[in-house]
């Protein structure tokens, strides 16, 4: 983009110039000259005002100057203003009345700025120039810290610097990262959580423990090969379920079927000795009348009761004997009514105990899902936006929304503030409840686990319905039979008396019998049997009974210890599903930890990123504090002073102090240059310009200030406007002025357009300008104006000419 | 023309700076000038007329103010006469009376270059005594603007190149880029930007898709 060059410049009835003037101004030097009065002022201003629409010098003085713009003889005025940039042309304007000025189109924002501060250099200002820099201070709008921050980047750096102070300080990074506060919260949420699933991992495998030694208690009569542990649950298992006791329970139970057939043979034999030997110890018969008479009276029902308890009793072996087997059948009965009773009432408990659990656990688990329902109807960010919406009160002052500038007043009849402070209230009241629901929820979850742990185990053991009525109906002929043997035990009694004398008579017939070789035989058979059982053999003269009786209680004891490892077995089984059970849920609440560790892992990654991505943030904050304190003192050090000390230079060549800004060394941050004056060919710094420096070249300072604070910055308008500058520098100072400004102007690209009120220096300054180069150019604008006349602007363009003048000496 | 070594530095600083010599004496409207020296700048100083008086060994009556000032008015009438637009500068070398440089004045610009120490070969003894040398003439030479900041090698903008520079190593370039561009759009933007990483982060994974 090439330039943007004045080209010309109509005003119409502006302050101090009446009627219409042309003035054209594309050259690269302007001479302005008219006596004072005559308009110079007026025509800088009114480019001023066409460009940016204002005028800054005159509302310095007097703020309500618009009302003065309009010439005092006119109705209406105006300003355009003419420039080119390349071949395309563009139009400033303004229009004027006694209210004002209109400004019609002017320059953006920040070339009109640029315009003000940089470009124009209005007479009021010169004098005023160094006292404004001087007393600068270091708040953010004084006019140097504003020139700093022109330089290219600051603004950017300042933007940074501000921009990331938010990560200092982790409250203002939860309100300004989205989603850090839920992080955090779903961090400990999982903290929370992991606890709570850790402790009910611990309790399963406390109880797996638990159960476990019991078992292994349990399992220690058995001596198994393995040892009780988790591992090996399969093999014990196997090893409870295999068949040998019931096997040997059942061999058992022959066994004592074949000694009571074996018994009743014998007894037959015996009888049928007795019945035939008349000559037998006498009272035998009688007895054995009497008990044939009872056994007729009884016997039947009797044997049908034995057969009943027999076959409710399954192996199980009763006494021949009526009394004998009225105690030992009561004796078994009772034993089996107490295990049936037990079985019963514990399988009832355990199916009452079974529906009570599942409805409580079904209440559980409504409640969690309700509270679930509204936890996920409650906003997360409830505390983030209370803690915002507290924030925003501030701004609330009357019933128009800060946010959509609305009239709350349409909405309700509370007030705004009210409406935002019940809404913080809510939300914070959210915030909180959220947490609470939070604390419920596991408190919940953990009965929840304990009552499906309880549920499954009585699953596993319950037993059916049908199972239980079958139990039933055994109690009940259990009692039955009990109730029957009570009602006849008289007779049993009485029975078992009778049997006794029978018995007694048949004893005296003992030896008699013994004799007898059935007898005998039996007594073989009888003596294998016991061999056969495991028993020692018959012993000479014991009795048919006594060894019956010994053998019976053999058996007897064998089977009281095998339907002891029965029962054991089925207790055993019992541990088993329970262990097997408790180590499932054990299993889940693993997979569900690892999940959540899995996810705990997730976020507290997530949380190390984000915070390494903060400490970057602030590390590039602090960066950004180093390079600009580094670079505001090389800006001033290398760059500002440098040039203002060349400019100041030239135009007093004989000053030996020379203004500049110095920085203190140790101040980083804030910007605090002063104003002091150096000597130039070093040395001590010296005292500040207006102590050290005479009006003329104090003058000159803040002329060079201004044209090297112009050249410091980027260019943005190749204009340099000077209203009068030289009141009162002396004849040399011009001499050098002139020279700067065709340096300016010729070798850095300068528009420039100066307005002088001294003829002489108008005339120097037109020698001095003269174009050097084909394409240089000068205009000269001459203004007067006459007391009753409109203003003339009289315009003269210089072009090259071909210097001829000077010949060497041939 | 063996003149003295200060003149001699003079002139050699002004070739340096694009200033080339006239050999004197010149012709102006028909009358012969001579002066120690003659220098004419070119391009925007093409119109600059350097003459050297050499106040302590010069000829030309260069010792007495007012041959001087008469010599160089003369010149100024007979560039007059001709409608010339050179611009006269007379160099004072060595001592003068402060009322003859003020005298001169009147007719052009003056510089007076004294007491600058010079080494054996007729240069500046230092960097100082340079730059001394430089202040005494300095409104005839270019104005050195250092390098605008926004003028760079490769374009991006020096603050953020030194920014850049200074950042201790290992720094999140994403974060660094991202607040960097969204520097130009205030402070806000820088926050937001800073923001949106940090929370981006939450969101994936490095070397997971989005999770």
């Amino acid at each position: 983009m090439s330039d943007l060059i004045l080209k010309s410049l109509d005003i119409n009835n502006f302050r101090s110039i009446r009627g219409h003037i042309h003035a054209p101004l594309d050259a690269k030097v302007v001479l302005v000259h008219g006596e004072n009065g005559a308009g110079k002022t007026s025509l800088l201003s009114a480019l001023e005002l066409a460009l940016t629409g204002e005028i800054q010098s005159l509302e310095r003085a007097d703020p309500g100057y618009e009302k003065q713009l309009l010439h005092r003889s006119a109705a209406q005025g105006s300003v355009l203003l003419r420039t080119l940039a390349g071949t395309s042309e563009q139009s400033f304007q303004a229009s004027l009345n006694a209210a004002g000025a209109q400004s019609i189109a002017a320059l953006d924002v920040q070339r009109a700025i640029f315009f003000r501060e940089r470009a124009f250099l209005p007479q009021s200002l010169l004098g005023q120039l160094l006292r404004i820099y001087q007393d600068a201070g270091n708040d953010a709008a004084s006019p140097l810290a504003q020139f700093v921050a022109k330089l290219l980047g600051l603004d950017r750096l300042d933007a940074l610097e501000a921009g990331l102070k938010p990560l200092v300080d982790v409250r203002n990074v939860r309100k300004n990262v989205d989603g850090w506060l839920a992080m955090e919260n779903e961090k400990s949420r999982f903290e929370r959580l992991l606890y709570d699933q850790q402790k009910i991992r611990e309790g399963l495998n406390e109880q797996i423990r638990s159960e476990i030694s019991e078992l292994a208690t349990l399992c220690a009569a058995f001596e198994l090969p393995v040892p009780v542990r988790e591992e090996t649950l399969d093999e014990i298992a196997g090893i409870l379920s295999d068949n040998y006791d019931f096997e040997a329970f059942a061999r058992l139970t022959d066994q004592q079927r074949k000694l009571a057939s074996l018994l009743r043979e014998i007894y037959g034999a015996q009888s049928a000795i007795n019945s035939e030997a008349a000559v037998t110890p006498g009272g035998g018969d009688e007895a054995r009348e009497a008990f044939g008479r009872w056994d007729a009276e009884y016997g039947q029902r009797v044997s049908a009761l034995r057969n009943r308890v027999e076959a409710l009793l399954i192996n199980i072996s009763l006494p021949s004997d009526p009394e004998q087997f009225a105690e030992a059948a009561l004796i078994r009965l009772s034993t089996e009514r107490k295990q049936l009773t037990d079985r019963t009432s514990q399988a009832r408990a355990d199916i009452t105990r079974h529906a009570v659990g599942q409805d409580e656990l079904d209440v559980l688990i409504r409640q969690r899902s309700t509270i679930d329902e509204e936890v996920a109807g409650l906003s997360n960010s409830a505390g983030s936006l209370s803690t915002a919406l507290a924030e925003l009160t501030t701004f609330i002052t009357g019933e128009t929304c800060p946010v959509c500038d609305r009239n709350f007043g349409e909405v309700s009849h509370t007030t705004l503030s009210e409406h935002v402070h019940g809404k913080v209230k809510t939300l914070s009241a959210s915030a909180e409840r959220l947490l609470n629901l939070g604390r419920t929820r596991s408190e919940v979850q953990v009965t929840i686990e304990r009552l499906s742990r309880e549920i499954e185990a009585i699953a596993a053991r319950k037993i059916d319905e049908k199972s239980l009525a079958e139990l039933d109906r055994r109690l009940a002929s259990a009692e039955l039979l009990t109730n029957e043997l009570k009602t006849i035990s008289e007779a049993l009694r009485e029975g078992g008396r009778l049997r006794a004398a029978d018995v007694a008579a048949r004893r005296a017939m003992g030896e008699f019998q013994a004799r007898h070789v059935s007898l005998t035989a039996a007594r073989d058979t009888l003596n294998d049997f016991a061999l056969s059982i495991g028993a020692s053999a018959l012993e000479e003269g014991e009795s048919f009974e006594a060894a019956a009786a010994r053998m019976n209680e053999l058996l007897l004891a064998q089977a009281a210890r095998l339907e002891g490892r029965l029962l054991m077995r089925r207790r055993g089984s019992d541990y088993i599903a329970t262990v097997r059970s408790s180590i499932k849920r054990r299993k889940e609440a693993d997979e569900r930890i690892s999940a959540d560790v899995d996810s705990m892992k997730r976020v507290e990654r997530a949380l190390g990123r984000a915070q390494a991505l903060r400490e970057h943030g602030v590390a590039v904050r602090n960066a950004v504090d180093n390079v600009r304190s580094t670079i505001i003192r090389e800006e001033f050090n290398d760059r500002l002073n440098r040039v203002w000390r060349d400019l100041f230079v030239r135009l007093a060549p004989s000053e030996p102090f020379v203004p500049a800004f110095r920085i203190p060394e140790s101040s980083t941050q804030k910007l605090q240059p002063k104003l002091v004056t150096e000597h130039r060919d070093g040395g001590e710094t010296g005292g500040a310009p207006g102590a050290m420096l005479s009006a003329g070249n104090l003058n000159t300072a803040a002329l060079t200030l201004f044209i090297a604070l112009h050249l410091s910055v980027p260019r943005e308008l190749p204009w340099l406007i000077l209203d009068d500058p030289v009141q009162s520098m002396d004849d040399v100072h011009i001499a050098q002025f002139a020279a700067l400004l065709r340096t300016l102007s010729k070798e850095h690209g300068r528009q420039v357009m100066i307005a002088v009120h001294d003829r002489q220096l108008f005339e120097y300054l037109k020698l001095e300008l003269s174009p050097a180069f084909p394409e240089d150019s000068l205009l000269t604008l001459e203004l007067s104006r006459g007391a009753r006349r409109d203003s003339v602007c009289l315009s003269k363009r210089f072009s090259f000419k071909e210097e001829t003048s000077l010949f060497l000496a041939a | 023309m063996s003149g003295s070594p200060l003149v001699e530095a003079v002139q050699q600083r002004l070739r340096s700076a694009g200033y080339s010599d006239l050999s004197t004496p010149f012709k102006v409207a028909g009358v012969e000038f001579a002066f120690t020296g003659a220098m004419r700048g070119r391009n925007g100083r093409a119109l600059d007329l350097v003459l050297l008086v050499d106040t302590t060994t010069g000829g030309f009556g260069d010792r007495d103010g007012v041959r001087v000032r008469q010599r160089v008015e003369a010149l100024s009438r007979a560039l007059d006469v001709t409608g010339s637009r050179y611009v006269v500068t007379v160099i004072l070398v060595g001592a003068v009376l402060a009322e003859d440089m003020e005298a001169l004045t009147e007719t052009c610009r003056v510089l007076h270059v004294e007491g600058i120490a010079l080494d054996d070969r007729g240069q500046p003894a230092s960097e100082i005594s340079g730059r001394q040398l430089d202040d005494r003439i300095r409104v005839l030479l270019p104005l050195m603007l250092p390098v605008p900041l926004g003028e760079t090698r490769d374009g991006s903008e020096p603050a953020m190149e030194q920014l850049i520079h200074a950042l201790p190593a290992g720094t999140d370039m994403a974060l660094v880029d991202a607040v960097i561009t969204a520097s130009s759009n205030g402070e806000q933007a820088v926050t937001d930007a800073v923001a949106f990483m940090i929370s981006g982060s939450f969101e994936s994974e490095p070397g997971e898709g989005n999770s």
